[in-house]
């Protein structure tokens, strides 16, 4: 298992999808709140109407702008990187490679998720220390208690997101198609959204996460977070299941 | 070391192979020609797990592949199609992480070892996706035999190699073989297995439809009488059950 994660992890860390990638969740993120405050700043009275419960000038402000963002366009980032990863394989042609090993299938994939793992979890960390800069940057004060709680939202936010990006790696093994992966990655992106504003709810486990950082943790409950988890492990062990079953046979 | 049982298998449209039956004993090298499409590559795939058969047993180390330990494949070592090595590496990582797959530890297997062995020393640190064919070829063969696998199965192993390459590839598989590993390649060079197979297997339309007798002078003219043999013996069979 060591040996699958270690060259999953380098993989990952050489490979321009991973830099690109986290520079896209990271300074992608970061930019587009820069860009948002901006144009707060200048007075820009649509964008006032339109970013909601972000358009104040503080940390309240910032945060809810971070977890809009995070909601949408973070899920569509996490799942390419997990699309690439896995259906790498199959557009490659690498796959014939990881028959006849003493590491088996279902192991690469479990090291493929947990390389991923913890690569969600440094980039949520690293944007959550990029929106704390951004806000001392921006002059609006030491965080309060309430603001740091709000951070670590944001935090838990970005990795949940991460997670609900799950189904793209069975996806791509089902399909053996990246392409098809980046699609099922899209189309989450946008089930979460349709389903938030439909009004799914803290049921809904791709809306969830959302909700529940964007209402101070209000909108969602701690069983309707676990459902979120439940659902990520459950494509976790549908992945594995199919890896291990794999057959070059089409 | 490598045996096949009545194996078949057909792939949904038809093709496929049927009623594969061989074995491979250690130190033996044995070669399987056909024309393309007759399923040589798919008789690879069935020997290493990468398609399951439908009928009959695929055994390598004495064991049903269903029920081979994982440590036993890594007495294994095979290059089907595509190298295992991944474009944004250079060549000395990719071998490292062969090595890592195929159950080396830290420097167990010897990455400057199979970078020398197969010349590969000039573009070691170059990534794998800026080499020219014949380089990739010779890494992904260095990835498939540097942990000094005992069930060696390689599909046209010599395809894109210069001929010093091809030099080179012989020499390792005679080698590998004195030293007891027993080796399945398929080729289209039909000179090029008469210097080294001890047997060549003839593959026709997803069966093996006997072995090429290789002492002779024309091997192509042999070769070619023996499929057209066995077209017309099956067209004849086909008729007769019309």
């Amino acid at each position: 298992m060591n040996a699958a994660i270690r060259v999953e992890a380098q993989k990952l860390v050489r490979s321009p999808v991973g830099v690109i990638g986290s520079l896209a969740l990271v300074a992608g993120t970061l930019a587009l709140l820069g860009g948002i405050t901006a144009a707060l700043a200048s007075g820009n009275p649509e964008l006032t109407a339109k970013v909601g419960v972000a358009a104040t000038l503080d940390w309240d402000g910032l945060l809810a702008g971070a977890a809009q963002i995070t909601s949408a366009g973070a899920l569509l980032g996490f799942g390419v990187v997990l699309s690439w990863m896995f259906g790498r394989e199959f557009a490659d042609g690498t796959i014939t490679g990881l028959f006849a090993l003493p590491v088996s299938r279902a192991r690469i994939a479990l090291a493929k998720l947990a390389v991923y793992a913890v690569w969600a979890v440094a980039v949520s960390v690293l944007l959550t220390v990029g929106i704390l800069a951004l806000g001392l940057t921006l002059n609006y004060g030491a965080p309060s208690a309430e603001t740091w709680a709000a951070l670590g939202r944001q935090t838990v936010l970005t990795i949940l997101t991460a997670a609900v990006a799950a189904p793209v790696a069975w996806v791509a093994t089902l399909t053996r198609s990246l392409l098809a992966a980046v699609g099922g990655a899209i189309a989450l992106a946008i089930v979460a959204q349709v389903g938030a504003l439909a009004g799914a709810g803290g049921w809904m486990p791709l809306a969830a996460p959302a909700l529940w950082a964007m209402s101070n943790g209000t909108a969602a409950n701690p069983m309707q977070l676990a459902l979120t988890v439940a659902f990520s492990a459950a494509f976790v062990g549908l992945t594995c299941a199919s890896w291990a079953r794999l057959q070059l046979n089409r | 070391m490598l045996t096949f049982e009545n194996v078949s298998f057909s792939f949904r449209g038809g093709a496929g192979v049927r009623n594969l039956t061989f074995e491979i004993s250690p130190g033996e090298i044995v070669a399987l020609v056909g024309l393309n499409g007759a399923g040589k590559t798919t008789l690879m795939r069935l020997a290493l797990g990468m398609i399951r058969p439908q009928q009959g047993t695929a055994r390598i180390f004495g064991q049903p592949l269903d029920a081979v330990p994982s440590a036993t494949w890594a007495k294994v070592g095979a290059l089907i199609e595509v190298p295992l090595a991944y474009p944004e590496l250079t060549v000395r990582e990719n071998l490292r992480i062969a090595s890592l797959l195929h159950g080396g530890g830290r420097g167990r297997h010897s990455v400057d070892g199979s970078v020398e062995t197969w010349l590969l020393a000039p573009v070691a640190d170059r990534r794998f996706r800026r080499l020219s064919l014949g380089n990739r070829q010779r890494v992904g063969l260095a990835a498939a035999l540097q942990h000094d696998p005992q069930l060696i199965v390689l599909d046209e192993p010599s395809n894109a190699l210069d001929p010093a390459s091809v030099i080179l590839l012989r020499d390792q598989l005679v080698q590998r073989a004195k030293q007891g590993a027993a080796i399945l390649v398929s080729s289209h060079h039909l000179d090029e297995v008469a210097r080294i197979a001890h047997r060549v297997l003839l593959m026709n339309t997803g069966r093996l439809i006997g072995e090429l007798e290789i002492t002779g002078t024309d091997l192509e003219r042999a070769f070619f009488e023996r499929i057209r043999d066995d077209d017309e013996r099956r067209s004849e069979t086909l008729g007769a059950s019309r």
